[in-house]
């Protein structure tokens, strides 16, 4: 494994009596994809401002390069970040925009020229050039932004929720486009985002935080199929959580006894809930089930469907259906007896997360 | 709400209020100012209006010419000053703390609450050759004088006999320091509202980029709040130009603006005629400058868009 390019050691911050983030340790790896994924207030813009320097931690270490960055300021950091807004000044071109930073540098105009003319070549706004901010639509104004932060040839770029403030359309194109980009110029990317889908598709590693603290930090893969506690689990993707009580065999008031697969990895202590996916529930359009319930919403989307149905002691679940089972469903009327059984080889048993 | 547009009559009763007071007050008076301004004293007391340009061509004169050069440099100075010592001050308010900006904006009003004849006798009580400006250098000046004559050095060829009071009254100076402490507030708070409107990410953009402090505050924090700055030099300017009590204290009628000698004619030297006139000729320059902003943030608004 290559040096990190940037080490974060213990980093914790408080703002007053508020803990904003609290004992993280990453490692960021040249040339991936990083997310910091959680939702709003769990401390993952604060820690990617730490990054670029606008905040100080409180206490541990940021290295970038192995060098401590603690008294270095942002102007002076070897990291660029694309703002959530993109603070594209509206008092320059496109062209001065992508500039400015080159001429902080130093560089001589004959210099900057042909790297702004590349920078923007890569963004494709070649033509743009000349244009005022204010005649560029959002995804424009964010290529500029990309553009003027990679100019400047950064050891790390700094994403703030890079797609939030485009429309649906363009936010699954550019998804595409950014991975591309990164390819292209093998920059690693750090970017914060609240959006699961966002960071599994884009993502090679994830950092999955809550109320300051790292939660989990694995693959996509890893993070769907294995999630570290309940919170990680219903964050990413769809789950059903059971709480179950006892110890082999655990028992959840819906479902009875459960017999999980010999080996399963099973926490030693505390309050413990079952994780199933909707994927890893069969549903039984009949009572042949061994576990019965009563049908309800058939949440048609396409190539599958998300149905949920009532349990005996009337708690909801999700189960996700294949197309092809989909119409012999929407056939039964709204409460109509069914049956789901459980592939438990698939299903989970983690700690509660707020223990 | 929107059936005043459709009813005249609910129209007319929002409407004639505030028309009829502004023809009463406004209108009015400035019709008879124009007039006088076309007329001549015909006896003590009566003025005729004989369209004559007599009044208009005595502003040519050097003498009352001088005197709207003096003004337009006396406020153009201290506008400059405004903006100076204003920038800074509406900078710290905008990125103070949020419990602290109303108190920070209350002390920047305060003194709106106080009569401004108070305010400027308070400022002749400060700037004068005994005032507390001046006690205060002299208390320096003796402690220096002493301390010179203890370690044996020729204190008198060094400071002088006696210790120099700083003149303000009378002076440009002291006029100066007066219209910037009365108009400093017009200046903040423009520049404070364009300040607060401004989005703290461009600065953080301009530091990620490599600029430095002061990079930033000139490339980027200047031009995008240039509006502000617009608009606070105008309505601190303006105002100023008008200025009759800080010239009249603290001028001693030797640094006299237009208003101060307006008042004269009016009054000592019973020249209606000509003080017209010369009211209107300050009212056509105000116009003037607006005229030259408006067409200047058009043309600018042109340009981006």
């Amino acid at each position: 494994m290559a040096e990190p390019i940037i080490s974060i050691r213990n980093v914790s911050k408080y703002f007053g009596d508020f803990t904003a983030l609290e004992d993280i340790t990453i490692d960021i790896r040249p040339g991936e994809i990083f997310a910091l994924l959680g939702p709003s207030g769990c401390g993952k813009s604060t820690l990617l401002r730490c990054i670029a320097g606008f905040e100080t931690p409180s206490t541990g270490d940021i290295l970038i390069d192995g060098k401590d960055m603690t008294e270095v300021p942002p102007n002076k950091r070897p990291v660029n970040m694309v703002f959530q807004s993109y603070a594209v000044f509206p008092h320059m071109s496109v062209e001065q925009n992508v500039a400015y930073g080159l001429k902080m540098d130093g560089m001589s105009k004959s210099e900057i020229a042909p790297k702004v003319a590349e920078a923007l070549e890569q963004v494709k706004l070649g033509q743009f050039a000349k244009r005022m901010p204010d005649q560029l639509s959002g995804g424009q104004r964010q290529r500029v932004a990309l553009a003027r932060a990679l100019v400047k040839r950064p050891r790390v770029l700094l994403l703030d929720e890079p797609l939030s403030a485009l429309d649906a359309k363009l936010r699954d194109a550019m998804r595409l486009e950014l991975v591309k980009l990164q390819q292209e110029v093998g920059v690693s990317f750090v970017m914060v985002t609240h959006d699961q889908s966002e960071a599994l598709a884009m993502a090679d590693r994830i950092a999955v935080m809550k109320d300051g603290r790292l939660r989990q930090l694995a693959d996509p893969v890893t993070l769907y199929e294995r999630p570290a506690d309940a919170f990680v689990a219903d964050f990413i993707g769809r789950v059903n959580l059971f709480d179950v009580t006892g110890r082999a065999p655990f028992t959840a008031k819906s479902l009875g006894a459960l017999e999980l697969p010999p080996g399963a990895e099973v926490p030693p202590v505390g309050d413990l809930v079952l994780a199933i996916r909707p994927e890893y529930i069969h549903l039984h359009p009949d009572t042949s089930g061994p576990i019965p319930a009563k049908l309800g919403d058939v949440g048609f989307q396409g190539d599958i469907s998300v149905v949920e149905v009532t349990l005996s002691d009337g708690r909801a679940i999700l189960v996700q259906v294949e197309h092809d089972e989909t119409p012999a469903l929407l056939a039964l009327p709204l409460g109509a007896p069914v049956s789901i059984s459980l592939d438990l080889t698939r299903a989970s048993v983690l700690p509660v997360s707020d223990a | 709400m929107e059936s005043f547009r459709s009813n005249i009559r609910v129209f007319l009763a929002f409407f004639a209020p505030s028309f009829g007071w502004l023809v009463l007050f406004f209108v009015a008076p400035l019709v008879i100012i124009f007039l006088y301004s076309f007329g001549e004293n015909v006896s003590l007391t009566e003025v005729e209006t004989t369209w004559t340009w007599r009044n208009y061509s005595r502003i040519l004169e050097p003498e009352i010419a001088t005197l709207f050069w003096r003004s337009l440099a006396l406020s153009g100075m201290s506008t400059i000053v405004c903006l100076v010592i204003g920038y800074p001050i509406a900078l710290v308010i905008a990125t103070a703390r949020g419990a602290w900006k109303p108190w920070l904006l209350l002390a920047i009003i305060l003194p709106f609450w106080t009569n401004l004849l108070i305010r400027t006798y308070a400022l002749l009580n400060i700037l004068g050759n005994r005032g507390r400006v001046n006690s205060g250098l002299e208390w320096l000046w003796e402690r220096g004088y002493a301390a010179l004559d203890a370690i044996g050095l020729n204190a008198t060829a060094i400071m002088g006999e006696d210790f120099e009071p700083i003149i303000f009254l009378g002076r440009w100076s002291g006029v100066i320091i007066g219209l910037v402490y009365v108009h400093l507030p017009f200046t903040v708070l423009p520049i404070y509202a364009a300040l607060e409107r401004l989005d703290r990410s461009y600065l953080e953009a301009s530091l990620d980029l490599g600029a430095s402090q002061w990079r930033t505050f000139r490339s980027v924090l200047i031009p995008m709040t240039m509006a502000g700055l617009v608009t606070a030099a105008i309505i601190t300017f303006i105002p100023m130009l008008g200025s009759y009590l800080t010239p009249a204290l603290l001028g001693r009628g030797q640094v006299d603006m237009i208003a101060n000698v307006i008042e004269r004619q009016f009054k000592g030297a019973n020249d209606w005629p000509f003080g017209a006139a010369m009211s209107l000729f300050l009212l056509y320059v105000t116009f003037i400058i607006l005229a030259i902003q408006a067409f200047a943030s058009m043309r600018r608004r042109g340009a981006d868009g």
